[in-house]
This record gives structure tokens, sequence and C-alpha cells, in this order.
């Protein structure tokens, strides 16, 4: 329904009646069908038959096949024969937009087909006085978010709000399971499960790895009740392609720079395309270089997730309308609503996992039996590899698996005191309720009491805040919160998005083009640009240029929680603000890749320059096997490189090279810094490392040995940052410290500080900590990838192959040019300190 | 304020050599200031029972930082040997501070009042005097120079806490943001001390009228060592 044409089926006008008879519907919506002359879809009767059958389900299937229709045709069935009093179907998206237009493309045939049916939708930015109103008073199908739901549970009304439901629709589930904000929606629907006894569950999905982790995760809130699965297949197959540059595809880089003049001829040709780059960044500096050359003055904009509101919504205006050409965006546009027709979707660089590629191709042709268009862009020569990998995948429409986690314990806190503000509990019998979410299906006792703990008192070792509890055990043994504030303060901190501290950027008059000029007043009142992480601007000295909303700035001043910048005449920017891939290949497609790399044979298919670069390695070195790992060595510019060939992303390669330079150190080959690629990892040394191996004073399968995830990993965890930015979400998301928003005093850069802070201390003093556990379990899977570099040396022990090499070899090119544009690690950040004292030092003796 | 590094050899701690106001003062890691003539430990901004202060507003922060502040300050004591520790203000995060310690970090603090001569310099956040041990007053005058807590412009030969400094350099593309001493011709300002402090960089306007900017000498405090640094590597506000 999301778009009507998809669920058109058209009958011969003679048997309409014949057929129409078999769909079981009621008259008046089997009339609706009939007077547009379609036929519902054979996965929108199973979703019918399911829900009469008293069944959840799980629908499964493609962009286009009129999903969100077979959602509520158990809905509208229901509401069209009797009349019905209060809440009836409750439907979750991942997106606030998607909820209002799914609302909208609903209400149209409910009013065709005359019936009352009260649709409403519920989103943070629903006046307060509806949103009160819709707890008293509420529509038979709601459409809402997780964090809605969570608030609305959080009242004492909700037993009755609730009560009368029957089904609860959610779009879009895949996007949504295996993150926190799904934790908190299976949370939701387990306190849903225990207050509508009539409850059913249904999911939408698109393709996924495992639908039975899905099925699963739909059905354990009423584990007496069945989940049907429905799945529609069909659809046409897409067409991807790699572009076949003329140009030279380049050693490195993620920009892709080199196939510019290409993509706008691509884009002259078609009529809306949709441009996906990985990260904001790399969509500035396209959208730049496209307009650069853009000669024909084709309507070309940029959408992305740090662009001001307003901005956004008139590209996506104006998209709708079909006034544009071409559009540069990023993850923003993966999900959800129909921007209008688009022809041709271009991934730009790898697209690092199939199943998004395959999301994003279906944003392009909504239409279910026509073919989606692709165009996948490689950035480097291994994204070549990367490419081919991705368009096999894609034609066997094999999806990335991801592997569950279990629920965070930081939400569980929230949840847990949510539940509180709703009613006293029982805590045996939240327990029971909260292990029918899924994700806390396991979830021991112990570790549920000292959340509990945690919520109540902070659950320190030292107890220090008994008199300050935020719950309290009653006589009856319930639990209740001590005062009504505490339910108010709970409201403003629902959720498990925790946003990088931001600064709003703003376009000012220079004081005036003389590099350092500080007098002069700056200009005020120029419009917003959008809005940039602190951490970057923090980095930057008045004059610094960069790229922002698709032009080159030069950065002014900070005034409150604004960023000036101004107009600059700079050509390139100086500061750079590529900040590596935001997702990591992922391990399906890694291994494709291994395998394209194993087998000379698939290498045909490759542009010859590729294919030429493999041979001419395989040559002079060797070839990184399927399950083995290449490590070679070699000396340039009096140092001796150590390169590696893992292909598990930056992430795990950022780690794994923290790891070993730890023990590299420890042996004294004098490891002097490092750095790494989403395929390869290169560490530098003073010593020779090659004649180390080879002499046999160094072991390499001691060096990659796994043990190096145990004490090493802890002790350099101590000293990292990322374990504090961790924290902070997980401080906020559990309750301990405030979200801050606007207006209120400490800024963002304070949080962040204060959190670190108290991370110290805890660190310091109570490292078994509910909260230093959360932590722990969140960084060593997302910001580490410990995980996977801990299968990835499982995988290889015992089948490292080094090669000791004269010079560089063809592979290690990519990774080497890294060097000087990616951060380097490995030195101790305090060596910046050092340098500066000496240079000061050399001046003050006269030296400089 | 003058820099060479001070050798840990021949002293049983690591420091770095001040010269201010024509006397010689040695930074310490910790951000305390020892004054060897007068065997004196200055220490601003401990912000004691600053976590545990905001579990009135139900944030139930780890009730560690206060231990782990007294714990660092007895560390410095015993190893220079100061006979006497002057507090420049803010030593409790607010008056109520004094009362609310546990038995265990009042025990602690007691120790050291006990064995020290104690001097608590009234700060904004802890005007109030209190019974804790050692003597409280508003500020001390040791051989022609004001310790204080709040800087003043118009005082002249002045050390003082209060801003929380701290020091983002840059060089060569990368950058480190640290807790400095940092002082001009007549005033010095000492880092906070407390762990639970945050910090203020030094080119806020809070510093304006308060440091002359075109003569500033910095000293950053690293993890093994502190680093004079000028001016020109500062970035932030």
């Amino acid at each position: 329904m999301r778009k009507s044409t998809s669920t058109r089926q058209t009958i011969p006008p003679n048997d309409a009646d014949l057929f129409a008879h078999a769909w079981g519907l009621p008259d008046v919506v089997r009339d609706w069908f009939v007077a547009k002359n379609w036929a519902p879809r054979q996965h929108q009767l199973d979703m019918l038959e399911a829900d009469r059958s008293g069944k959840s389900a799980l629908l499964i299937a493609p962009t286009g096949a009129g999903k969100t229709l077979a959602g509520f045709l158990p809905s509208i069935a229901d509401l069209a024969v009797d009349q019905f009093d209060g809440m009836h179907t409750l439907y979750i998206s991942p997106l606030k937009a998607l909820a209002v237009d799914v609302a909208r493309n609903l209400m149209d045939p409910i009013a065709d087909m005359g019936l009352d049916i009260r649709v409403e939708t519920r989103t943070g930015d629903t006046p307060s006085s509806r949103r009160q109103r819709q707890r008293f008073d509420p529509p038979n199908i709601l459409m809402t978010t997780p964090e809605q739901l969570a608030l609305m549970l959080s009242h004492k009304e909700a037993p009755k709000l609730f009560g009368s439901l029957k089904r609860v629709v959610l779009d879009e589930l895949h996007a949504l399971a295996l993150s926190k904000r799904g934790d908190l929606l299976a949370l939701g629907l387990a306190r849903l499960g225990t207050l509508c006894p009539d409850l059913r569950i249904s999911a939408l999905s698109a393709t996924v790895a495992k639908p039975e982790m899905l099925r699963e995760w739909i059905g354990t809130p009423k584990p007496e009740r069945e989940v049907a699965f429905v799945t529609n297949t069909g659809g046409a197959d897409p067409e991807v392609e790699i572009l076949a540059s003329d140009d030279r595809v380049p050693w490195a880089g993620h920009s892709a720079q080199y196939a510019v003049p290409e993509l706008l001829e691509i884009i002259k040709q078609n009529g809306t395309t949709l441009l996906f780059v990985n990260t904001r960044s790399q969509a500035e500096l396209l959208f730049q270089s496209l307009w650069e050359l853009n000669e024909d003055g084709l309507a070309i904009a940029l959408h992305h997730g740090s662009l001001d509101v307003e901005q956004r919504r008139k590209v996506e205006a104006a998209m709708v309308a079909g006034k544009l050409q071409a559009v540069v965006c990023t993850s923003t546009l993966d999900l959800g609503i129909d921007w209008g027709d688009v022809d041709l979707v271009v991934q730009i660089g790898a697209p690092k996992g199939s199943s998004r590629l395959l999301q994003r191709i279906g944003r392009s042709n909504h239409r279910l039996d026509e073919p989606s268009r692709a165009l996948l862009v490689p950035a480097n020569r291994f994204e070549v590899l990367e490419c081919e990998a991705a368009k096999e995948a894609v034609k066997e429409r094999a999806q990335d698996s991801e592997d569950p986690q279990p629920g965070g314990l930081d939400v569980l806190a929230q949840h847990i005191l949510g539940m509180a503000c709703s009613a006293p509990f029982n805590a045996v019998q939240l327990y029971d309720e909260i292990i029918c979410a899924w994700p806390y299906r396991d979830l021991e006792w112990e570790q549920f009491e000292r959340v509990v703990d945690f919520v109540a008192t902070g659950g320190y070792a030292l107890c220090a805040y008994e008199r300050f509890a935020r719950l309290r055990k009653t006589e009856d043994d319930t639990w209740r919160i001590a005062h009504p504030k505490i339910a108010q303060q709970y409201r403003m901190n629902v959720g498990t998005i925790v946003e990088e501290p931001m600064l709003k950027v703003r376009l000012v008059r220079s004081r005036g083009q003389k590099r350092g000029a500080t007098t002069g007043p700056i200009g005020r009142g120029g419009r917003v640009l959008g809005e940039i992480e602190e951490y970057f601007i923090s980095q930057l000295s008045p004059g610094d240029t960069f790229i922002f909303g698709g032009e080159i700035v030069a950065f002014e001043a900070i005034k409150d929680t604004e960023a000036y910048v101004s107009r600059a005449v700079a050509k390139n920017p100086k500061i750079p603000s590529y900040m590596g891939g935001k997702f990591p290949l992922s391990t399906y497609l890694a291994e494709r890749v291994r395998k394209t790399l194993a087998t000379p044979k698939l290498w045909q298919a490759m542009p010859d320059q590729v294919s030429d670069w493999l041979r001419l390695q395989r040559d002079v070195s060797t070839l990184p096997g399927e399950e083995s790992l290449l490590v070679e060595t070699f000396p340039k510019a009096d140092k001796y490189f150590m390169v590696c060939y893992p292909f598990e992303g930056r992430l795990a390669h950022q780690t794994l090279g923290m790891l070993l330079t730890k023990r590299l150190e420890r042996d004294r080959a004098k490891p002097l810094g490092f750095v790494a690629s989403e395929y390869a990892l290169a560490i530098w040394c003073a010593t020779d490392i090659g004649a180390q191996f080879k002499r046999g004073r160094l072991s390499l399968d001691e060096l990659f040995d796994e043990d190096m995830l145990g004490d090493d990993l802890e002790t350099w965890l101590d000293e990292s940052s990322l374990m504090q930015r961790t924290f902070r979400n997980c401080a906020i998301i559990s309750g301990l410290i405030e979200r801050r928003y606007p207006g209120q005093e400490k800024s963002g850069r304070q949080i962040t500080m204060s959190s670190d802070l108290i991370y110290n201390v805890l660190y310091e003093h109570e490292p078994d900590h509910i909260l230093m556990q959360a932590t722990r379990r969140d960084a060593s899977r997302g910001l580490l990838d410990i995980e996977r570099l801990g299968t990835c040396l499982k995988r290889i022990r015992r089948h490292i192959i080094h090669k000791d090499l004269e010079r560089i070899s063809p592979l290690a090119v990519p990774v080497m040019l890294e060097i000087g544009k990616e951060p380097i690690f490995g030195e101790g950040r305090e060596s910046v300190l050092a340098e500066a004292a000496e240079d000061l030092l050399r001046e003050a003796s006269g030296k400089k | 304020m003058t820099g060479a590094v001070r050798k840990k050899s021949s002293v049983s701690y690591a420091g770095f050599d001040l010269k201010f106001a024509g006397a010689q003062f040695v930074g310490l890691l910790s951000g305390a200031l020892y004054w060897p003539e007068h065997e004196t430990l200055l220490v601003a901004d401990l912000h004691l029972e600053k976590m545990s202060s905001f579990a009135k507003s139900r944030q139930f922060l780890p009730p560690y930082d206060t231990g782990a502040t007294i714990k660092l300050l007895a560390d410095d004591i015993a190893a220079t040997g100061a006979r006497r520790v002057i507090s420049l203000g803010d030593s409790f995060h607010r008056d109520e501070g004094t009362t609310t310690l546990s038995v265990q970090d009042a025990d602690a603090l007691a120790q050291l009042t006990q064995t020290t001569e104690w001097i608590w310099i009234a700060g904004n956040h802890d005007p109030a005097a209190h019974e804790l041990g050692g003597n409280c007053c508003e500020s001390v005058a040791l051989d022609g120079i004001v310790l204080s807590h709040e800087p003043d412009a118009k005082v002249t030969n002045q050390i003082a806490g209060h801003l929380h400094p701290a020091a983002h350099v840059r060089m060569n593309g990368r950058s480190i943001r640290r807790a400095c001493f940092v002082s001009d011709e007549t005033r010095l300002i000492m880092p906070a001390f407390g762990v639970s402090t945050g910090s203020l960089n030094i080119l806020n306007s809070a510093f304006d009228g308060v440091l002359d900017r075109n003569n500033l000498m910095i000293a950053v405090i690293g993890r093994e060592q502190i680093y004079p640094i000028a001016k020109r590597h500062l970035i932030g506000r």
C-alpha cells in the first residue's frame, strides 16, 4: 500500500466474483479490491489466514511486494466487521517519518471503503496535548516507534490502554531486532504479552540470513502462540553492474574521484539516480567534485544526517516532485519511505555487506515485476574484489548473517525503571516477564537482581546512597518508585539512541581574508548549515578550512553551542574530515573476497589492471589463502615492515595492531607504529623483523596466538578512549547520568568529560560493577570487533604463511599508501607533548 | 616559571622546577605544587564529595572519588615529606560535603590533618569554615606571595586555583588535552587536584584579564612528565 501499484494483480473482470469469494474478506474490503480491479496477493491472504487462526506471523518479502498492506489487511478485515472500542492495532516502525507515511497511505483506502476506523500517529513530534489525549482515548490503529511504546508503557494507564489490543505490526524488523532499540522493543513486547491476552504479533522484514531467529524473536512474548512463516520471494532479479572505468582504479583511497566524469554521464542518461556513499564526509567530497564538473547544470542534491532538517526536507520534497536528477546520500535514505521513482542506484565505494547492498538496491524501482538497477563503483583495487563478491552475493540473494548478542544491561535498567513508574512490581514476576523478551531469554536471576539494585541505588559495593534510593522495596515485597519526580526523570531519558555531542554550524561573514586576523567583528545571524561533531571542531584553529554542506568553509569561532564558519576561498580543505569506513566489511563478503583471491580462475571477470596486479603478486610473493593468513616482511626507508592480510575490517585490524605492537614491544622488536585498512594491517619496526622470524627469534604462531585477547587486551583496554566512549552510552541509556537537551546548562563536551571521569573512578575502584560489565560487552563487540578478531585468530592458527621479501609487494601497496592519510597508532599520544616541548626548547636555545 | 626537567635521581619525587615571584617551586604530576623552602605542599580544587553530591538529584555516581583524592594527597605528602599543606579552596564540592564523608574517608583525612599543619582556604564551593582539623581562612600570604582561591587581577604575586586550567596542544596534525600549570609575571594558576574535576581550556574567555595572554608560561602535565609548551601550539577555547 506504500505504493498502490505494488498490490496490483489485475484479474479478468468476468472471473472477479469467482475469485473474490475465495478471498475470505469482508464484503466492503472485497468490493474495494474488485472496484480497483485488483486482487490480494497470496502472502497478503496468508497473513490474514494466520491472524484468523490466532497465530503471530513473520512476513519476509522484498521491497515492493505490498508488505504494508499484508500487515494491515487482518486489522482492516477485523475492524470492518465490528465496531471496536479502543486500540486494536499498534504499528511500530524504526523511523518516525515512516510511521507518518504509512499512516497516510493507510487512511486513503480506509476512507475509500467508507470505514469508521481511527488511525493516528504518535512520535516525538506529536504535540503533547494529543499524546496526552491518546493515553485515555486511543485510536483504533496507532502508528508509533519503540521509544514511544516504552513511554506509553511507563504510565499507570498502560493496562487499560493496551488491554484491548489484538495485534502488533512491526515494520522493517530486520533493521531493529539486533540493536539496542531492538532490545527496548523486545522488552516492550514482553510487557504487552502480559497486558494483552489476545495479542498476535506480525512482523514485516526484508530478506535475512536467519529468518528462524526473527521468528523466535517474535514468538517469545507469547510462547503459547504459533508463529506462521509467510514469504514472498518473487520479484525480478536486480541488475547489478560494476563500473568499468577507462581510467585507472587507484591503489588506495575511498573517494572514487577518478569516476566523477563517468558518473555525470550516467546521471545524465538516467531519470533519478541515488548515489549512496558510506560516510558523511565521502558524501560531501563526492557532491563537491560532481558540481565542479557539472557543466550541464544537472540538478544534483546532497542528503545526509548532519544537514539541517529543513534542508533535508527540501531535498526530499524536490525528489518526490521529480525535480532532481541525482541525490548523493548516506544511510539516511537506506530505509523506508518512497521518495518517488528512482531509476538507478549507484553505490560508491565497496558496499561492505550484501544485505545493506540489497536494501539500497531496493530503493530503486518499487515495482516488483521489473528489475531494480544498480551500479557499483569501486574506489580502489581491493574494492574491485569486494564489489565482485557483492555482485555474486546479490545474484544468489545471499545475506550477511549477524550473530545476536544478549540484550543490553543498560537497556534493561531503563526498562526496569519504566516498569516501576507504571506500577510497583514484584521482582520475580517482572523477571519472568523479561525473559519472555527474546534478547533476554537467557538472563540470569543474579544479574537481573544486580540491575534492579543498580536502578535502586547505583549498585555499588559501597552502599552509599540508600537514603536517596530511586526504588524502595516495600512490606508487600514490591519495588516502587520513591517519588513521582523519578517518573518525570525517566521520561526525559527514555530511548537507546545517544548522539555524539554536536554543534550547530552557522555561516557568518569572515573577519577578513587575512589569515590569522583576530580583530573585527564576526558577522551574526547567518544561516545554519547543519550539525557537526564537537570533537572534530575542537581540533581546529581559527582559519582552518574543511568541507561542510558541499562547500569549503573556514572555522571562525565557537559561540555558545554553535560553530561559526565563513565561506573560504581555499581550493582544497586544509583539514580532511575523512574518518574511514563507517561499516566494517561483513564476514560473509570477506570470506568471498578471500576465496576470489585464492582462485585465479575467478580473476577473468575483473578489469585487466586488477587481474594483472594479482598475477604480479603471485609471482613476487604469494596470495592469501582462503583459510590461511599471509604475512609479508620487507625493509623500506630504514624501517622494517610487516604486512598481514586478515580481511576482517578496519576495527578488527586496529585492535589487532594495538595488541601485536604490545607483544612486539615486549619481544624487543621495537615497533614504531602501525596503520590499519579494511583489508590489511601494516606494522613497522626499527629491527629487522623478517630476519627474526626466519631465525626463529620470534615465532609467528606465538605472536598471533589467541591468548592476546586475554591479558594483553585487558591492559590495553585500560588506556583506551573507546571504552570511555562506550561507557558514556551505557551510562546515559541506563540512567546513571542524564541526557542533556539544548538549552540545558552543560554542553556536550562537559558530559563527555564527566563520564570519562566517572569511568576512570569506577574502573579503578569497582571494575566489576554491572555498568562496567555492560560496557565491556558492548566495546568488545562494537567498537573493537574483538569477537571477529577471535574467530579470525582461531581460523589461522598454524596456517600462517610468511614471505620475507626484498621489497614491498604489490598487494601491500594499498595499505602502505594509507600511512600518512590515516591516523597512526602505536606511538603514545603524549608524544605530541614531547614534540611541542622540544620545539619550545629549540626556540629557547635560539636554534630555530 | 622556567623549565628544566627535574631529574628523578636528585629527589625522591618526579617533578618540574618552576620559578615564580622569586621563589622556587616543584610542579608534581598530581597537579600539586611543592614549595621546598617552606616544606609546604599547595593543592587546589580537591572537590571532595563531588560524585556523592549528585545523589540528591538521584544520579548515583561512583562514591569512590573522595577516597581516591585523599590517597593521592597522602602519597604526595609522603613523597615530598611536606610538613604543611595549603588547600587553595573548593576543597569540598559543596559545604555539606564536610558532613557527608564516609567513616573511612573521614578517618583517612583526619590521619593527614593530624600529622601535618593544614590550612583550608575558602572557595566559592566551600565558603564555610569547618571543624575537620587544621585552620580555615580566606587567604594566606607567605614570603610576599598571596595564596587564594580565585585569581584577582588587582593582586600581584598570587597563586590561585578556581579555573581548572587545561591546555589543548596541537603538533604535527595530532592533538592532546591535559591539565596544566599556567602563569604570567604576576600570577600562577594551579590545575585542579581532585580526581573528579573537569578542566577549562586556558584560551577560554574566563582567563581574560586574569593572565597576560602575551606572556604566558605553560607547563602541561603528561602521564610521566611535565612539559613546557609554547602558546602557539594551543588550540580550542
